[in-house]
């Protein structure tokens, strides 16, 4: 108990080294979820408007599962070497798979009457992937960041023994700063990956349409 | 209503559509005329191909060979995405955007078309007050989720009909609904179809609906072969072969009851009474039969009638005493259902 207590003293008495690692970590951890929002979205979404590339999706998603960071990390350094483009392209496979599995669900399960009522009106593909797919999907398209998002940031910490820094350095350094240490960065960690998660949630709220708000409220009644 | 374009006839010419990897077709060679303003039922099993035919239509599938033309105009001279802006569509279950308020529902086509904000509001207005949800300002911002499957289906039908197109295709749009609401909203899309004049092409696998709703029935049997296309009364009467006869079900006779009123056979028996009392015949005694609403379908009264176990029933419209219909009217109605405007007025 004393150390878990002691970690409180010790991120007041190392808030400024805790804030710099805190740096580190968040660039090896969300310019991989931004490489793999920017690619997964669309990807998934495309393939989910044309209801193709099921399997695809399945795939890539269990064998991302599947793979253990730290072994990637460390056939990484073997072709990357050292440093924080390693943990970036692990981190990277670790966040793409639940973007494009999440972002082919939400188009490919709505209701196919729906986007054949869209279609039979008279809308373009564009203008059923825009004013239909896209806004009904985008809370499931939010959730698999979201997924993503506390995945890269939690597992940030291991990016330490491929030597790129971020809070691992301190969690995984008991020689150095003590079980106080450790506990500190272990907790930091969850707040912040806490945080990133909160911060897409809030995204969702601020930018969805009123009508998909509405659904959300729906849905979670 | 404000103006509106007239219907515009639906041709299928040797319509035939084989799905890919099929080995037979699932609509061959289909020839149906429907005439401008008027509603015909497309009805059969499922495999008849009676949704085949609709979406061909609006080329949400596409021909394999031979044409449609909608008016005088192939479906395949202009692009399907335009082509389908010119014709009304209602699903089942409504297909209404849960994400878009009711407005936004009934505006989406004048909005893909570019209409004016004015225009489309007055018009979804208009739209609101036809399919009966008024006072339109307390509708026009719910949500599908809080309507009723009745309302959905109101709105759906003022969707389709928002950029006053000149045929409507309908695919069991009230295939989901109760009996009770179901009734009410075919009788009020009935109103409609008679003040708007739409060309409708309306699917359902419901013959009772069909014989309710068409002007004219197009039977579809397995293998996508139209076995027989008349009015309500003929395929009742003359069902074209066994499949017809069997799918009409036993109590063909009974539903061909329901397309004639009461109103319509009481002054038969009024003459008919009036000869038959100088020759002295048996007067018939009119003690203890049931009083009935002109109104009534054969069908109706002849229930009544059997209810009370009486011969014959008084015929009344509102408080006035139109005559009496016998058993025997009842169950054998000259020229029955022959006219269909008598039913409907």
């Amino acid at each position: 108990m004393d150390v878990i207590f002691g970690a409180f003293p010790f991120m007041i008495e190392n808030v400024g080294l805790l804030l710099a690692k805190t740096g580190d970590h968040l660039i090896i951890s969300l310019i991989p979820l931004l490489a793999a929002i920017v690619i997964g979205v669309p990807v998934g979404v495309w393939l989910g408007h044309i209801h193709r590339g099921e399997f695809l999706a399945v795939s890539v998603t269990n064998i991302g599962r599947a793979l253990p960071s730290l072994a990637l990390i460390a056939i990484l350094i073997g072709f990357v070497g050292i440093g924080m483009l390693n943990a970036m392209i692990a981190l990277f496979l670790l966040a793409f798979p639940p973007i494009l599995s999440y972002a082919f669900q939400s188009v490919d399960s709505i209701d196919r009457d729906l986007t054949r009522a869209a279609r039979g009106m008279g809308m373009s593909p564009v203008q059923v992937l825009l004013k239909v797919e896209l806004p009904l999907g985008l809370p499931m398209i939010i959730a698999g960041i979201r997924t993503s998002a506390v995945l890269t940031v939690s597992s940030a910490t291991i990016a330490t023994i491929a030597g790129s820094g971020g809070l691992g350095d301190v969690i995984l350094n008991q020689v150095a700063y003590g079980m106080e240490g450790v506990v500190a960065g272990a907790i930091w960690v969850a707040v912040l990956a806490i945080l990133v998660d909160q911060a897409f949630a809030l995204l969702l709220r601020v930018a969805a349409p009123a009508g998909v708000k509405r659904l959300q409220v729906a849905n979670a009644v | 209503m404000t103006q509106h374009s007239t219907g515009t006839s639906i041709t299928f010419d040797q319509a035939t559509k084989t799905y890919l990897g099929a080995a037979a077709p699932a609509l061959d060679a289909l020839d149906l005329e429907v005439e401008a303003g008027e509603l015909v039922c497309l009805v059969g099993p499922s495999g008849g191909g009676k949704t085949t035919a609709l979406q061909l239509v609006n080329r949400l599938v596409d021909l394999t060979s031979g044409d449609i033309r909608i008016g005088d105009r192939s479906i395949t001279d202009q692009s399907a995405i335009e082509l389908r802006r010119t014709i009304g569509y209602a699903i089942q279950q409504s297909g209404l955007f849960p994400h878009y308020t009711v407005a936004d529902n009934i505006a989406t086509v004048p909005a893909i078309l570019g209409w004016e904000k004015k225009r489309i509001r007055a018009r979804t207005a208009e739209l609101l007050e036809l399919v009966g949800l008024s006072p339109v300002d307390t509708w026009l911002p719910r949500y599908p989720a809080q309507l009723s499957g009745g309302q959905q289906q109101r709105v759906g039908i003022a969707r389709a009909l928002a950029a006053d197109p000149p045929v409507m295709l309908m695919d069991e749009p009230f295939g989901a609904l109760d009996p009770i609401t179901r009734v009410a909203v075919q009788d009020e899309f009935l109103a409609i179809h008679r003040a708007v004049g739409k060309t409708t092409l309306f699917v359902t696998h419901d013959i009772d609906e069909a014989i309710k709703m068409a002007d004219r029935i197009a039977i579809l049997k397995p293998g996508g072969k139209l076995a027989q296309f008349g009015t309500p009364a003929e395929v009742l009467s003359n069902p074209a072969d066994d499949f017809v006869g069997e799918f009409l079900g036993a109590e063909r006779g009974l539903k061909r009851l329901a397309l004639t009123t009461v109103g319509e056979v009481v002054s038969d028996s009024h003459d008919r009474a009036g000869a038959e009392a100088e020759t002295a015949d048996a007067r018939t005694t009119t003690a203890g039969w049931p009083d009935v609403e002109a109104t009534m379908t054969l069908r109706e009264a002849l229930s009544v009638v059997s209810a009370a176990r009486a011969e014959g029933a008084i015929v009344h419209a509102g408080d006035s005493r139109l005559g009496e219909v016998s058993l025997r009217d009842l169950i054998a109605p000259p020229a029955a259902g022959e006219d269909r405007e008598g039913v409907r007025a």
